[in-house]
């Protein structure tokens, strides 16, 4: 865990210093002299040997001084990075866990029926589907899934993250006013004028203030990018479910308790399908990267107010401090989740001990 | 005289070893007939290769590069894409592209792009992974330990923040892909290693005073690399999405014209989502051309992996 954090802080490090004309530049202000650029290499240490700069890099990025956005990022350049990211975590956490949720619960009952029913037609059915899905690119099943609803039901309720309020306009950030409690598009300045965002998870901040209609709206908004992030995850999910279950159901106590006679469906259910979950936990960690990559792709598409969207826009307009931050945030999330499910699967079977 | 004996003997050991790997391929390939779904991944990838190989030169225009056709029949195409005909069997897209022109060209690209890539990533996999499987202790720590820092960064963010800031070529875009790729394939060679390494005939080469050198490439690579072939096969669909997706978003290093899968459907969507509509077979048919190539590659990769593993092959 503690090498691998820092080997991922190594690596944002590497990204953030490759390029040193980028960085220099986008502290250096729009007139670029020897003298300017003396400046931000004293300030910014970079003048040390990289020893000492690995050391600021990392004492910077624990104490939260995590630098400012491009000047020329479309919002207002120099905005603090730390808050960029307060606001562009939760909507990508949101789409990230839902899309999980769905993920999962289509591919545990679907891999172990295709497991049970091993060369029966609905075993092939499944494993085509889950090729499919493994095969298709995942923006052009984003756009298939616009292509296939747009004759029956209007889209544009379905872009950026609201449009509940007005109904007419779509947008990505929202605020509720901190006194009255209604909802209302986020402004630059709400920082100065009493708005709140209380946990930054529309799902939960609008429950937080009852606001119901709030709710399903973006419930609608998230719709379509979870279930495509979900589906095109759903293949890999799927197939090694279906394997390591087929490898349970091939172990000597799995025989031995249906030769006891205990019902067939019992045994799947109590003995065998627990057993398979072990296995599948250890492969989370792949299967959320490859998700979260997924979610980057889609939340472009859709206009989803995240951190892929942050990332993209960052890569346009060469904004690197948010590039390196976006990186290291979408490591550490990955990190994070290995260790959960570390803790998970020593719950899931008690023979493995956490060192 | 005893050189002489010793050549005609070892050309015999050679010649029976390489009788032995033909007869066990042919058994593969024999199993691999019996499966319909891997003929057709074997025999739709075999076509596109061809297609890769020879396409470009039966389509006119540079092999590189797209053709682009302002006019049509007086009427300018260049922002009103036309539909799939005799004279444009894919039909055209934005920038008065002809889609089948570009396909058949981008299938070179593409193809290369990901042999180049897998091929790479496999070598670096195969040397790292039976070093750190073969001498084990802190060695085996640290591959290990590397391989679980770069699989813990998503392919994606890694590979548009590498291609951000250090540039967008064509060199960098193919580090970026090799540096997400080897740790996947030195896991593989590292598990495997670890296996063979325990067994009789490498434990006799041992007592026989073989060299870690000799024994890792007489012994273990060529019974370790099975595997590696099917995550491979798997892996050139992976590679030919991530290269489509990346010059999707626009951060590849193509150039306006150049004929790649990914910068095709690019040009789709180049109008906004609206015009996708409108003209949806600019986008659908570059994608189905990926997804059944992907697709094959796919049903290639399973059949190999169900012949391969000897443990489903009964």
């Amino acid at each position: 865990m503690i090498p691998v954090l820092l080997g991922v802080v190594a690596i944002t490090f590497a990204l953030a210093h490759a390029n040193i004309n980028l960085l220099i530049s986008e502290y250096e202000g729009r007139i670029h002299t020897p003298q300017a650029r003396a400046a931000v290499l004293a300030t910014l240490h970079l003048n040390g040997p990289f020893i000492v700069q690995y050391l600021y890099y990392i004492g910077a990025l624990f104490t939260g001084q995590w630098g400012f956005t491009a000047p020329l990022d479309p919002y207002g350049g120099g905005r603090s990075v730390l808050s960029v990211f307060e606001m562009r975590f939760p909507p990508t956490a949101e789409l990230a866990l839902v899309a999980t949720f769905i993920t999962i619960a289509l591919s545990i009952p679907i891999g172990v029926l295709s497991a049970v029913r091993k060369d029966r037609p609905v075993d092939h059915a499944t494993r085509l589907l889950a090729l499919f899905f493994v095969s298709i690119p995942t923006f052009w099943f984003a756009y298939l899934v616009l292509l296939a609803v747009s004759p029956v039901s209007s889209l544009v309720p379905h872009f950026l993250r609201l449009n509940y309020p007005t109904g007419q306009i779509n947008y990505a950030q929202y605020a509720f006013v901190g006194n009255t409690g209604q909802l209302q598009p986020w402004v630059l300045t709400g920082q100065y004028s009493g708005l709140t965002r209380p946990t930054g998870f529309l799902l939960v901040d609008t429950l937080l203030y009852g606001d119901i209609p709030a709710f399903l709206d973006g419930l609608k908004h998230l719709f379509y990018p979870a279930v495509v992030v979900g589906l095109t995850s759903f293949g890999y999910f799927v197939r090694f479910m279906r394997s390591s279950m087929l490898e349970t159901l091939g172990q000597d106590y799995i025989r031995t308790a249906k030769s006891k006679g205990i019902p067939a469906n019992y045994v799947i259910k109590k003995h065998a399908r627990r057993n398979s979950f072990g296995p599948t936990t250890t492969i989370m960690g792949l299967f959320f990267a490859g998700l979260l990559g997924g979610v980057v792709v889609v939340e472009v598409i859709y206009g989803w107010p995240g951190m892929g969207t942050w990332l993209y826009e960052a890569a346009i307009y060469d904004d690197l401090t948010s590039i390196v931050v976006t990186t290291f945030i979408f490591a550490i999330v990955i990190v994070v989740a290995n260790l959960i499910v570390d803790v998970l699967y020593a719950y899931l079977d008690p023979r493995v001990r956490l060192e | 005289m005893t050189s002489e004996t010793k050549n005609i003997k070892s050309g015999g050991a050679l010649s029976r070893s390489l009788r032995s790997r033909l007869e066990s391929f042919k058994r593969t390939l024999y199993f691999l007939t019996r499966n319909p779904l891997a003929v057709f991944g074997l025999s739709v990838t075999i076509f596109y290769v061809l297609v890769a190989i020879f396409g470009p030169f039966f389509v006119p225009g540079n092999p590189n590069y797209m053709v682009q056709i302002l006019q049509y029949k007086g009427k300018y195409i260049y922002n009103t894409p036309l539909p799939p005909s005799a004279r444009f069997p894919f039909g055209t897209t934005f920038g008065g592209y002809d889609l089948f022109n570009g396909i058949v060209k981008g299938a070179r690209t593409d193809v290369f792009m990901a042999a180049i890539i897998v091929f790479i990533g496999a070598i670096i996999g195969i040397i790292l992974g039976s070093i750190a499987g073969y001498k084990g202790g802190i060695i085996d720590d640290v591959i290990m330990r590397t391989t679980d820092i770069f699989l813990s960064i998503p392919f994606l963010v890694l590979a548009i923040a590498m291609l951000a800031i250090l540039g967008r070529t064509l060199e960098i875009m193919i580090f970026a892909f090799i540096i997400v790729w080897w740790p996947t394939y030195t896991r593989i060679i590292r598990g495997q290693v670890l296996t063979i390494r325990e067994l009789k005939y490498v434990e006799a080469s041992k007592a026989a005073g073989a060299s870690s050198l000799r024994i890792i490439l007489r012994h273990v690579i060529p019974n370790s690399v099975y595997p590696l072939f099917v995550q491979a096969s798997l892996d050139f669909g992976n590679v030919i999405l991530g290269f489509a997706t990346l010059n999707w978003l626009g951060f590849g290093y193509s150039t306006q014209n150049l004929a790649e899968w990914g910068s095709i459907m690019s040009l789709a969507t180049i109008q906004g989502t609206s015009a996708v509509f409108k003209y949806s077979w600019t986008l659908l048919v570059p994608g189905i051309v990926i997804l059944i190539f992907v697709l094959s590659l796919n049903f290639l990769g399973d059949g190999l992996r169900d012949v391969l593993d000897p443990r489903l092959r009964r």
